[in-house]
C-alpha cells in the first residue's frame, strides 16, 4: 500500500518518471500495442496508411508538409482561410520571426509534432508521455477516461489531451491550444483549434504511424490534416533542446 | 469535447487580437532560403563556430573576386540533429580553412544554410545530409 501511495505521489511531482514507472510490465496494459520509444521523424513521403486515411473527415485536405518540406509565402496548401486568416497571413513579415524575443518562442503541438526531430514515448494505462526534442516540449495524453477541462482553462503550446483506444489505434483529442503558426509562413490557428491524431505502429512494429488532423472555426473554413511517420531508433533518447535566442543576432546586417 | 457558446468576436476585434499573436520561434527555410537558384559554394578561413539550438553558427572569412575579404555567416541544422549524424561543439575551429555548401539566404546577404562542410583535405565534417532536411 505505502508503495502504490509512493507512486502516486510520484506521478504529481514527476510526470515523466510516473509514465516510465507505468510502462513497467507490471502496468503495462497488454490488449494495445505498446507505444513506447524512441522514434526519430523519417524523411521523404509519409506513409498513408489506409486505416488511417479512412477515418480522415470527408472535405479535409491533406497538407504536403511533413518534415523538413515547408510551404512559402501565400501557400497553404489547400487551407481555406477566414478573412480573419488571411488578413493576418497577408500582414505578416517573416523578419519579426527573427528577433531576440521571438527566436525560442515556441510552436504549438500542431506544428512541433511533424517537425524533422526525435520524440520518445512512454506509454501507460493512466496516460502516455510524448516527449518532443523539439523545444523540449512534452506532452501529457490522459487515458483514464476523464474528460476535458473545464471551459476557460489554462491555454498552454501543448494543450489539454486526453487519448482512448480504437483497436490498435491511440485516438488523442486535443484542446485548448494556445495560438501558434499551422504552416510557418504566416498561417496561425486560434486558442478554438480542436486537433484529433490517430497513432498507430506499422506491421513490422518498426514505424509509428499518425494522422493529425485540426479545425479552427476562427480561422480555417476547411480542415487540415498531416500523415507524420517516425522510425523507430533503439538504444537513442530525447536531448535537451536548450533554445538559445542569441541565435536571431545573426540575421542583423 | 465542449460545445460552450460565446458570442462571436467582430472581425476587427480578432484582427486586432492577431495582431499581438506571437510571430513563430523558428523561421521558415522556404520564406528565408532561396532553394529555387540551387546550391552555392564558399571557401574560407574560420573565425567563429557557435554550436547551439535552433541553429549553429559559422562565421568564416572568404576572399572575394576582387581579393577583398568579405565575411559569410552559414547557418547549420539544430545542433541536437547534427550531434546524430557525428558533429560536436569544436568539429570547426578558428582558423580551419572549410567548403561551405548550401542555399544563400533570399535577401542576397552573404548568409546560407548549410547543407554540407568539407575540410580543406576533402574530408567532409559529420555525416552529410542526403536530402534537404533543412530545419
Amino acid at each position: 500500500m505505502n508503495t502504490l501511495r509512493l507512486n502516486a505521489r510520484g506521478c504529481v511531482l514527476a510526470i515523466l518518471a510516473c509514465a516510465a514507472w507505468s510502462q513497467s510490465p507490471l502496468a503495462a496494459e497488454a490488449a494495445h500495442p505498446n507505444l513506447s520509444g524512441f522514434w526519430m521523424l523519417a524523411s521523404g513521403k509519409p506513409v498513408e496508411d489506409p486505416a488511417l486515411k479512412a477515418k480522415i473527415s470527408p472535405g479535409t485536405v491533406i497538407l504536403a508538409d511533413t518534415g523538413a518540406v515547408e510551404f512559402g509565402i501565400g501557400d497553404f496548401g489547400g487551407l481555406k482561410l477566414t478573412p480573419v486568416a488571411a488578413a493576418a497571413a497577408k500582414s505578416w513579415d517573416s523578419k519579426d520571426d527573427m528577433s531576440v524575443a521571438n527566436a525560442c518562442r515556441i510552436p504549438s503541438i500542431i506544428y512541433a509534432m511533424q517537425g524533422p526531430f526525435p520524440i520518445e514515448i512512454f506509454q501507460g494505462t493512466q496516460m502516455t508521455v510524448i516527449r518532443l526534442e523539439y523545444f523540449d516540449m512534452a506532452r501529457v495524453i490522459f487515458t483514464d477516461g476523464r474528460k476535458h477541462q473545464a471551459e476557460g482553462g489554462p491555454m498552454t503550446k501543448t494543450g489539454d489531451s486526453i487519448g482512448h483506444w480504437e483497436g490498435d489505434t491511440l485516438v488523442v483529442d486535443t484542446m485548448h491550444v494556445k495560438e501558434a503558426t499551422i504552416t510557418n509562413n504566416g498561417l496561425s490557428h486560434s486558442d478554438k483549434v480542436h486537433v484529433v491524431e490517430r497513432f498507430k505502429l506499422s506491421a513490422d512494429g518498426k514505424k509509428l504511424l499518425a494522422t493529425q488532423e485540426f479545425d479552427d472555426p476562427e480561422m480555417l473554413l476547411n480542415k487540415g490534416v498531416r500523415f507524420i511517420t517516425w522510425n523507430r531508433v533503439e538504444g537513442d533518447h530525447v536531448h535537451a533542446y536548450d533554445c538559445d535566442p542569441s541565435f536571431a543576432e545573426n540575421y542583423a546586417k | 469535447m465542449k460545445t460552450g457558446m460565446k458570442k462571436p468576436l467582430s472581425f476587427a476585434a480578432m484582427l486586432g487580437m492577431l495582431a499581438t499573436m506571437p510571430a513563430l520561434a523558428h523561421h521558415s527555410f522556404a520564406v528565408f532560403f532561396d532553394n529555387e537558384q540551387g546550391v552555392v559554394s564558399v571557401r574560407g578561413v574560420v573565425t567563429e563556430f557557435n554550436f547551439k539550438n535552433p541553429h549553429g553558427i559559422i562565421r568564416l572569412n572568404v576572399k572575394g573576386k576582387d581579393g577583398a575579404m568579405q565575411e559569410w555567416k552559414a547557418e547549420t541544422n539544430s545542433p541536437s540533429i547534427l550531434e546524430r549524424r557525428g558533429w560536436k561543439k569544436d568539429s570547426i575551429k578558428p582558423g580551419d580553412e572549410i567548403v561551405v555548401e548550401g542555399w544563400r539566404a533570399r535577401d542576397g546577404a552573404n548568409y546560407m544554410r548549410m547543407r554540407k562542410v568539407t575540410r580543406a583535405d576533402g574530408s567532409p565534417v559529420g555525416v552529410p545530409f542526403e536530402s534537404m532536411e533543412v530545419r
